[in-house]
């Protein structure tokens, strides 16, 4: 009992004698630790940031009914979307249905394109539009309109363009011109409710398209469920986008794993390096505690107990510092924050405390030579 | 006096200096080793990202609109303008013949078709055949052949069999031969080696099925054959419609949003000799008549936005190297002035001033700075090498600029790591610390 006061004693002594040791060590592993549990959180945060970066490039998904004959597009009632609607879930960045209309603007065939444009907006969201996009997916008066097309039908922001198909008309004010780089380039885009109107369509529908967030294999899911869930249409997901996402995210990944992994190594050794020399002051404490009696085994467990105080200190708070410090680099990286993740806490405390125990290491060598030799110095 | 100091400081204390001098070394060879990969990494991914497909598309100027829906134009054949795949071998003359990694050029047909012995439902009796090529070579005007198609523009095309061979048949009584886009395949229940006839007006042609391709795009519902055929079909010899072109770009930035007419002439020459994606559509549609380009934003803005980021990453990553460098250093110079208060407290009570024994710690350390550098560029490099070949199978190459760098930034890291250490310095009494604490 009393010898365990003593040791609890001893350690105090130990912990606040010195202190402008102690806060050189404590500052090397609370740095450290920062410095690892920031990279293990952004780490651990990059695939799915960089997923979300993906569908920057658009729909991923694409739901469609089985093609009819040759050119005539085939339809699906637009209760569809209804459907996917209830099984949207927090991964569905956008989904919009889409039909497809040849109409005639001033004597010119045009692809009207009926859609949800408040949706396409988030879906598409690297569109260049020259005006302002169609905010209300209700808006009946206004269009948007594509580069070539407008280039074409000599059309500009704020210009009117009338629109016939069949004996059925309408007039729409154009809201904006898009430059999509694709095929939106040569086309009308309206809502949908005015294609129906104009195609003489009410409720029907060509394709849904939906950007999910996720893994290749969260996305595959996902694009199975809702297979399942709409019987007789064909969900296929935009392999051009899903493959390439897959390969580019592996390789990010790689090299992310290999350089973190190089960094945390290089902290450990470095906090191990001032750990070792602190330690290595300790040695005529060691010489002392032996020569009035100390028996090893207690006198290096004084010190490994310490060395770990110190470790799990330096973790904790290190892992506090690093929590501030992920966060700045996640606005820099990725203009949003990292989600803490709560498995880089015991894997920061434990680095911290290991590469702590590992300094205090050497003192045990310090067992076999005699005290008087350690006194003397050298 | 002032260089015997330092060199006797080195040789009674070679382990503790070793020690530092291994520390900066790990520290300044890690961040050499990302900074090499930082600087390669754009070029690297680049190419990863030609994955996604062509980055250009290549249309005739005179064309009409298209009338395209899921990438089906429903224009007529005889509608529109073509343009001369003669011309494509220009593609690798131009300035950024390098850049260019593939291109493909595309004619939509609009067919009816049969399969030699059944007979197919109305439902299905029309389809597009989309001419193209897989692997063609391209005669360039230098003498040397560019072998390309939608092998390079469209990598991620997988086909069960084997693609159909490139151009018409050199033989009389040989088929032509054509892949049939899975869904089609599967609607119609065509399988590999079965015959098909296409008919567009009054041409006719069999096609054997060598294959059953996987797009997951428009082209899965329709028939693929080589150009050569298509152009048969539809009556314009040596012509296609459209053109999909991959070329390896520098992300879109501030500066290449830019319209060319505005910059000055030196503005104009940096633009012209990077290469953007504005300025390689630039310069192909000076060089070849009667084209426009696009650049297919879709892709062109996504790999912008992600090589931005990885970039910025990658810059962090080496910041933190340079962080835990920057720490070892600090820690081991505080050791050593701690360890020798009573050699400071001599030297001062024999006269030397604060600034001389800050001196004479800083050119010790930045001497270890030197040594450090050098011998963790090195290993920097060998790092450098390991990781490139196990990311990218490729290492990256080594930049000689880097050393000087790196050597200020060792500078750097040991003055900022020595600074606390050396205020302490001044706050030791001669007189306490000789005394011994």
């Amino acid at each position: 009992m009393a010898q365990r006061s003593m040791f609890w004693r001893i350690l105090r002594q130990l912990l606040s004698a010195s202190r402008s040791r102690l806060g050189v060590a404590l500052l090397a592993l609370v740095s450290g630790a920062a410095v690892c549990s920031a990279l293990l959180g952004l780490y651990l945060d990059a695939q799915s940031k960089f997923t979300r970066e993906f569908r920057t490039l658009g729909a991923n998904l694409v739901v469609s009914p089985p093609p009819l004959a040759g050119s005539e597009p085939a339809l699906v009632d637009a209760a569809v979307m209804d459907r996917i609607e209830s099984r949207r879930t927090a991964n569905v960045l956008a989904a919009a249905p889409f039909l497809y209309v040849v109409g005639d603007a001033s004597g010119r065939p045009v692809i009207v394109a009926g859609t949800w444009l408040d949706e396409v907006a988030r879906m598409d969201s690297w569109w260049k539009v020259d005006g302002r996009w169609v905010v209300s997916r209700d808006d009946g008066s206004e269009c948007m309109v594509g580069r070539v097309a407008a280039r074409q039908l000599g059309l500009a922001a704020g210009s009117q363009l009338d629109l016939r198909a069949g004996d059925r008309s309408v007039s729409l004010v154009v809201a904006g011109i898009v430059n999509s780089g694709g095929s939106e380039d040569n086309q009308v885009l309206v809502n949908l409710s005015v294609a129906q109107q104009l195609a003489n369509l009410a409720g029907r529908i060509g394709v849904v398209e939906l950007s999910v967030v996720g893994s290749t294999g969260q996305v595959n899911g996902f694009a199975s469920q809702l297979a399942s869930a709409l019987p007789g249409l064909e969900v296929r997901p935009v392999r051009q986008l899903t493959e390439a996402e897959g390969a580019i995210l592996g390789r990010i990944r790689g090299l992310l794993f290999w350089t973190v992994l190089l960094i945390l190594v290089l902290t450990a050794l470095c906090v191990l390096a001032s750990m070792a020399a602190l330690a290595m002051e300790r040695r005529r404490d060691v010489g002392m505690m032996k020569a009035i009696g100390g028996s090893m085994s207690r006198v290096v467990g004084l010190f490994f107990a310490e060395a770990g105080a110190l470790g799990l200190v330096g973790g904790l708070l290190g892992y506090i510092v690093g929590l501030g410090l992920a966060e700045w680099a996640g606005e820099q990286v990725f203009g949003m924050a990292v989600t803490p993740r709560w498995q880089v806490l015991p894997l920061t405390v434990a680095l911290s405390i290991g590469v702590a125990l590992a300094g205090a290491f050497p003192l045990r060598l310090l067992g076999n030579i005699r005290p008087a030799e350690i006194l003397r110095g050298e | 006096m002032f260089f015997r100091i330092v060199a006797d400081s080195f040789a009674r204390r070679p382990r503790r200096k070793l020690l530092t001098a291994a520390a900066l070394a790990l520290g300044i060879g890690v961040t050499t080793a990302t900074l090499t990969v930082a600087l390669d990494v754009g070029d690297r991914l680049e190419r990863e990202f030609r994955a996604l497909g062509a980055n250009l598309l290549v249309t005739p100027q005179a064309d009409t609109l298209p009338l395209e829906v899921g990438g089906v134009d429903y224009r007529p054949v005889t509608e529109g303008a073509y343009l001369p795949t003669a011309d494509l071998g220009k593609l690798r003359t131009i300035f950024w013949r390098n850049n260019i990694m593939g291109f493909a050029p595309f004619l939509d047909v609009p067919v009816e078709w049969r399969i030699s012995g059944r007979i197919l439902p109305d439902s299905l009796a029309r389809t597009t055949l989309v001419g193209t090529w897989y692997r063609h070579d391209v005669p360039v005007s230098d003498g040397t052949i560019f072998t390309t198609g939608v092998a390079s523009t469209n990598p991620w095309w997988r086909v069960e069999g084997r693609w159909f061979a490139d151009g018409v048949p050199a033989t009389q009584n040989a088929e032509a031969e054509c892949v049939v886009g899975s869904s089609l395949a599967q609607r119609a229940s065509v399988r590999v080696g079965d015959v098909l006839t296409v008919q567009s007006g009054d041409r006719t042609q069999t096609l054997d099925v060598t294959g059953i391709v996987s797009t997951g795009a428009r082209e899965d519902d329709s028939i693929l054959a080589p150009l050569e055929i298509a152009d048969t079909l539809a009556g314009q010899p040596g012509r296609y419609r459209s053109l999909l072109v991959s070329a390896l770009t520098k992300p879109e930035d501030a500066f290449s949003q830019r319209d060319p007419s505005t910059m000055t002439p030196a503005e104009y020459d940096r633009w012209f000799c990077t290469p953007y994606i504005s300025s390689i559509s630039h310069e192909l549609q000076e060089q070849i008549p009667g084209i426009e380009v696009h650049a297919i934003r879709q892709v062109a803005e996504g790999e912008g936005r992600l090589l931005g980021r990885v970039s910025s990453l990658m810059w962090l990553v080496t910041f933190a190297a340079l962080l835990a460098a920057g720490l070892a250093v600090a820690a081991t110079s505080a050791t050593t002035v701690l360890e020798r208060r009573a050699e400071i407290g001599l030297m001062k009570a024999i006269g030397a001033g604060n600034h001389m024994v800050s001196a004479l710690f800083l050119s010790e350390q930045l001497l270890l700075a030197f040594v450090g550098g050098v011998s963790g560029y090195a290993l920097g490099i060998v790092l450098a090498r390991l990781l490139g070949q196990q990311v990218f199978g490729l290492a990256p190459s080594s930049r000689m600029i880097l050393l000087p760098i790196v050597l200020a930034l060792a500078g750097v890291v040991v003055f900022l790591g020595s600074f606390v250490s050396l205020r302490s310095v001044a706050r030791i009494e001669p007189a306490a610390s000789l005394h011994g604490e």
